[in-house]
């Protein structure tokens, strides 16, 4: 069985159905945590009784955990899915927006999650902030399209970012060193509110912890016990997985900055014809593009002659995602720099698109003039190719 | 269940608990969990609803209702069930009860202003950030992102220094 559920991932429908059942989760735990006082959520800051730090940490260590484990089982793609569900890093904006939240959540007395949690619980002042949270971000809504917000919104961006990019350790490494670090945090923050503490702050039995801690330390030694596992079993090992013409010329042509072409063949042949934006790196030039050092922000596509079933190991060592073009150079120019014949009338909406854009490609490649445009189309899809190539006639 | 309203979870088996609801969100749903963008897409929607010409005008604002209504997204099913999530452990713990929660020494006034203020202040930074506290900070620090490992030192960062001046507030 393999992570996430395909079944769910397929059917939108499904998803908001688990969602609202992952939320009531979500709103049960905050409010039973006592997060729908904003009263308790503050002593985290002077120090009387650190439920978020606990809470908070408590529940990152559990799912790093479990994520890590599956992973190293080979059930789920932990890269995969952290690219599909978090966003991409712009440090600087992230680090004054933290601060910012930081100070918010004090004086207001809550996160934006646990207002929610605080309404449930009839608090006028959680409506009233989460006044203020939906305000806010309209506001910088507004903001961030114009100078100067517009640069810094967009700065300090390295794309996808692991910890265990930055480190160049396997995730389960980072994962025990999580584990001690939070081992670290509540014992201190413990001996804080021993010092602090207004004697109202109930006295925790220590128990708990001490059974917690040493489920936390389980499941990281299991974790680095599957650092031994054979890799066949585990996604790391598998070969690139492909990516077909269409979706590179949409990639090329749409958002050129999230992928990285590198064409493999001899140089005098690449010299000659490459996709637009690809970098020549035969094969004699591959160590030298050092692959393993760099940045994992782009989304690496090789190309090869014809089909290659796997990226060379230099190339395979990039810490990103890296990709083949499926059938290669030869599938690009069948599909790219060959005319494309016209839809069959009443095609689909699809496949009238798709020739739209090869249309567009061919004639911005070849310098050919556009073939005739096809029949009854919806203006949208025509200047999608215009954008990046600079020419073509098409529709 | 017992109705205690001053009793609750232990902080770490809440927190233990909180991992495992994020951690089926990803294995389950695939996503994660989220507050902010949920907030935004209602005042997109409201926005929409008294004023299309200026969602449409604004780039930040139209992306959400670029696949259909600017509702009909997984985190605002996931806020909905936050709310029912929070009504229903309230009640049952026999903490639900209209009122203002605030310091020994604040007004209500006082109370609800600063709670306007840090409202912002928590919208603006959210936006900034592309997440708060649930989205970014747990969704991606559990799954090891760089950034929002960053953005959860910030929290801390601005909330201790900011404590120094709200404890008037609370205090």
């Amino acid at each position: 069985m393999t992570f996430p559920l395909e079944a769910v991932v397929a059917r939108p429908e499904l998803a908001s159905v688990l969602g609202v059942l992952v939320g009531f989760g979500f709103g049960f735990v905050l409010e039973r945590a006592g997060f729908g006082d904003a009263r308790k959520l503050l002593r985290q800051f002077f120090g009387t009784e650190m439920v978020m730090l606990k809470v908070m940490f408590g529940a990152i260590v559990t799912a790093v955990l479990g994520a890590v484990v599956l992973a190293g089982l080979g059930a789920l793609d932990l890269r995969a899915l952290a690219d599909e569900v978090t966003s991409p890093t712009f440090l600087w904006p992230m680090i004054a927006g933290g601060f910012l939240v930081g100070v918010g959540i004090v004086l207001s007395g809550y996160c934006p999650g646990t207002s929610f949690v605080g309404i449930g619980s009839g608090k006028l002042d959680a409506a009233v902030a989460f006044a203020g949270v939906i305000v806010g971000q309209l506001l910088w809504a507004e903001l961030e399209l114009r100078e100067p917000f517009r640069t810094f919104h967009g700065s300090g961006a390295y794309g996808h970012v692991y910890l265990y990019d930055l480190l160049r350790v396997p995730p389960a490494v980072v994962a025990a060193a999580i584990v001690a670090m939070a081992a670290g945090a509540f014992l201190l923050a413990e001996r804080i509110e021993r010092l602090l503490g207004a004697p109202a702050a109930p006295a925790e039995p220590p128990s708990p912890r001490r059974r917690v801690l040493a489920g936390f330390g389980g499941a990281a030694l299991v974790a680095l016990a599957t650092l031994a596992l054979p890799r066949g079993t585990s996604a790391v090992a598998a070969p690139a997985p492909r990516i077909d013409p269409e979706a590179l010329a949409r990639r090329v042509l749409d958002a050129p900055w999230t992928v990285r072409v590198l064409d493999l063949r001899p140089l005098e042949a690449c010299a000659a014809a490459r996709i637009p934006g690809a970098e020549c790196a035969p094969p004699e030039a591959l160590a030298d593009l050092g692959m393993a050092d760099a940045v994992p922000a782009r989304d690496v596509v090789v190309v090869g002659a014809g089909d290659l079933a796997d990226a060379p190991p230099e190339i395979r060592a990039y810490r990103g995602r890296v990709q083949v073009l499926a059938g290669g150079f030869e599938a690009w120019k069948a599909f790219a720099l060959a005319p494309p014949e016209a839809p069959a009338p009443g095609a689909s909406p699809a496949a009238l698109e798709t020739h739209r854009l090869r249309a567009g490609l061919n004639a911005a490649l070849t310098g050919a003039a556009a073939p005739p445009p096809a029949p009854v189309l919806p203006a949208a899809g025509g200047a999608r190719p215009k954008k990046k190539t600079g020419g073509g006639g098409c529709g | 269940m017992e109705r205690n309203p001053t009793k609750f979870w232990n902080p770490y088996l809440a927190g233990v608990a909180l991992g495992l609801v994020l951690l089926s969100a990803y294995l389950f749903v695939g996503k994660g969990l989220g507050a902010s963008g949920p907030a935004l897409r209602l005042a997109a929607a409201a926005v929409g609803a008294v004023a299309p010409g200026h969602v449409a005008a604004t780039p930040s604002l139209a992306r959400l209702g670029a696949d259909g209504h600017p509702l009909d997204h997984y985190l605002v099913f996931v806020a909905v069930g936050t709310l029912l999530g929070g009504l229903v452990a309230a009640y049952t713990a026999g903490r639900l009860a209209p009122g203002v929660t605030r310091g020994p020494s604040a007004g209500v006034r006082l109370r609800l202003w600063m709670a306007l203020g840090g409202g912002l202040l928590l919208g603006i930074g959210a936006r900034l950030a592309r997440g708060c506290a649930s989205g970014q900070a747990l969704t991606g620090g559990a799954l090891l992102s760089a950034g929002s490992w960053a953005f959860m030192l910030a929290i801390f960062a601005g909330g201790y220094a900011a404590a120094w001046l709200a404890r008037r507030e609370w205090r």
